[in-house]
């Protein structure tokens, strides 16, 4: 993914995937889906985030200050 | 004898050369890089733990709210005052820096406890996870309360996993740290859905109408759990403002603030304490009062989120007992001076595994972490009063350095005699340490105005 584009692609997507679990849990908060239902959409979200988050941060190969 | 610790000194100083100079000015960092560090490193395995044993402990739902406000501000206020105004102005880790000031001995001895107090978190974290897998294979979680291992299926589960998580350690740290930075936001989201799921069960209505109602009638209604000591306000305010104690006071934090352009990053410590040190440990409370007050990390998340809350407790002790591992692995070095790096991790590893299988370190973190943060605080004290007081009274700085001292006497003296302080005074274990830090700052300036040269 050295494509710009696809790297904030990608990253917009990640994020999507991170809301998507938030919102599941919301969802099934107010009742509007079942438990079962939420959990799995928890867990397809939450791949969606580790694969396009870690195939962006692969891409960019950024670090943060070092912990000594 | 002191010759011998001149040649550990002098083998310890070539593990941390790379850090040895001052930053320079172009390898300083952004605040948003602060916030993203201090967001990261502050939702870890032990979060589920905490949040949960305010509940056991019979916090109510004010004091909690009120304490952890406080507390963390103060948390960050420490770091923001102590800890980065040094950071910036030596632009040194502690470590460099305390070797002006204690001589290499005391360094030396504080990496060494460094290293023994890096074992215990990160077996406790190796515990927590445990938890978790044994979860999957049916293997109960010790009791509160329990101090050995108590059944061997919980024995081979540490082992195991801290067999991975060692092997992990020492085939790619590096590795695994820049993964930990995607996994720690995705942690986050398990506890706020994780809560947030668990509130129908405790009988929340979908309007919110009830919540306070249930938070204090359900959650954190003010009864300890059997066998649980009675905790309030000042409980927790001190718990958040000491659980990073050895990082802001005891100004381990030096290492990341060092990067700092001003003194005033300090304040983006507070993405790391009000999401992680406050809205995770409100999360977990929310988990564990709707599991029936069950301290089980690998439960409590399985209930709330399924399969990806069993993966969001391995993963919290695994991304954050490796660093940990990492840490312990560097201060140990010290003591093994030619051995290689995978082999020091290994032996860390080893000490680490055998400490998770011993529950006390994850069923007392709350105690554990308190003790953690009350032995490295001296050494802060200190420094501190090296850095800032000793200016002002016109004392020299850097004696050890200048002099060419092994141990500087009085900052060894005044190590070991604050602990002795801490340990015989009157006052709960979590209020210790502020009179201690007085005591510590006022002592070293005393007796280093004694040894004043004529």
């Amino acid at each position: 993914m050295k494509n710009p584009f696809l790297t904030r692609l990608a990253g917009w997507l990640a994020l999507l995937g991170l809301g998507s679990c938030l919102a599941a849990a919301a969802l099934f908060f107010l009742g509007r889906i079942a438990e079962s239902a939420y959990k799995r959409a928890f867990l397809i979200g939450s791949i969606v985030w580790f694969v396009l988050a870690a195939g962006r941060k692969m891409a960019s190969g950024r670090d943060a200050p070092r912990n000594g | 004898m002191s010759e011998r610790f001149s040649r550990l000194a002098a083998a310890m100083d070539r593990l941390y050369e790379f850090d040895r100079e001052p930053v320079t000015p172009d390898k300083l960092q952004s605040g948003a890089k602060f916030a993203g560090l201090f967001a990261g490193e502050h939702v870890a395995a032990t979060e589920f733990v905490i949040g949960a044993f305010f509940v056991l402990h019979g916090v109510g739902a004010r004091d909690l709210l009120w304490g952890l406000l406080i507390g963390n501000l103060l948390a960050v206020l420490s770091w923001t005052f102590i800890c980065a105004p040094i950071a910036v102005r030596t632009r040194l880790t502690l470590y460099w820096y305390l070797r002006k000031i204690a001589g290499p001995g005391v360094t030396f001895l504080c990496n060494i406890a460094n290293a023994f107090l890096y074992c215990v978190l990160a077996g406790a974290m190796i515990s927590v996870s445990a938890t978790a897998a044994g979860l999957l294979v049916g293997i109960p979680v010790p009791k509160l309360g329990t101090v050995l291992p108590s059944s061997l299926g919980w024995v081979l589960i540490c082992l195991v996993l801290g067999a991975a998580f060692t092997t992990v350690a020492i085939l790619g740290f590096a590795k695994l740290s820049r993964f930990a930075e995607i996994a720690s936001p995705w942690i986050f989201v398990v506890f706020i859905a994780g809560a947030l799921a668990m509130l129908p069960r405790l009988g929340v209505r979908p309007d919110l109408g009830n919540i306070w109602e249930v938070a204090t009638t359900k959650i954190w209604n003010g009864v300890a759990a059997a066998g649980q000591e009675k905790f309030g306000f000042w409980h927790v305010l001190f718990f958040a403002w000491f659980c990073n104690l050895a990082m802001h006071v005891g100004l381990s934090d030096m290492a990341i603030f060092r990067y700092a352009r001003k003194w005033t990053y300090g304040f983006f410590s507070a993405f790391g304490m009000y999401p992680g040190h406050m809205l995770a440990w409100i999360a977990s409370g929310v988990m564990v009062a709707a599991v029936g007050r069950e301290m089980h990390p690998g439960l409590m998340a399985s209930e709330a989120v399924g399969i990806a809350g069993i993966a969001g407790v391995l993963l919290a002790g695994w991304t954050t007992a490796n660093p940990t591992l990492y840490r312990a692995g560097l201060a140990l070095q010290t003591i093994t001076p030619g051995w290689p790096r995978w082999k020091i991790t290994l032996l860390a590893g080893a000490a680490t595994t055998v400490l998770a299988c011993f529950p006390v370190f994850f069923l007392k973190l709350l105690d554990y972490v308190a003790i953690y943060g009350l032995v490295l605080m001296p050494i802060g004290a200190i420094v501190f009063a090296e850095h800032w007081i000793f200016p002002l009274l016109g004392l020299e700085q850097y004696r050890a350095e200048k002099e060419g001292w092994t141990f500087n006497g009085a900052a060894l003296a005044v190590w070991l005699g604050t602990l002795a302080v801490a340990f015989v005074l009157p006052l709960h274990l979590y209020f210790r340490w502020l009179p201690c830090w007085f005591v510590a700052v006022l002592a070293y300036t005393g007796l280093m105005a004694v040894r004043r040269p004529r």
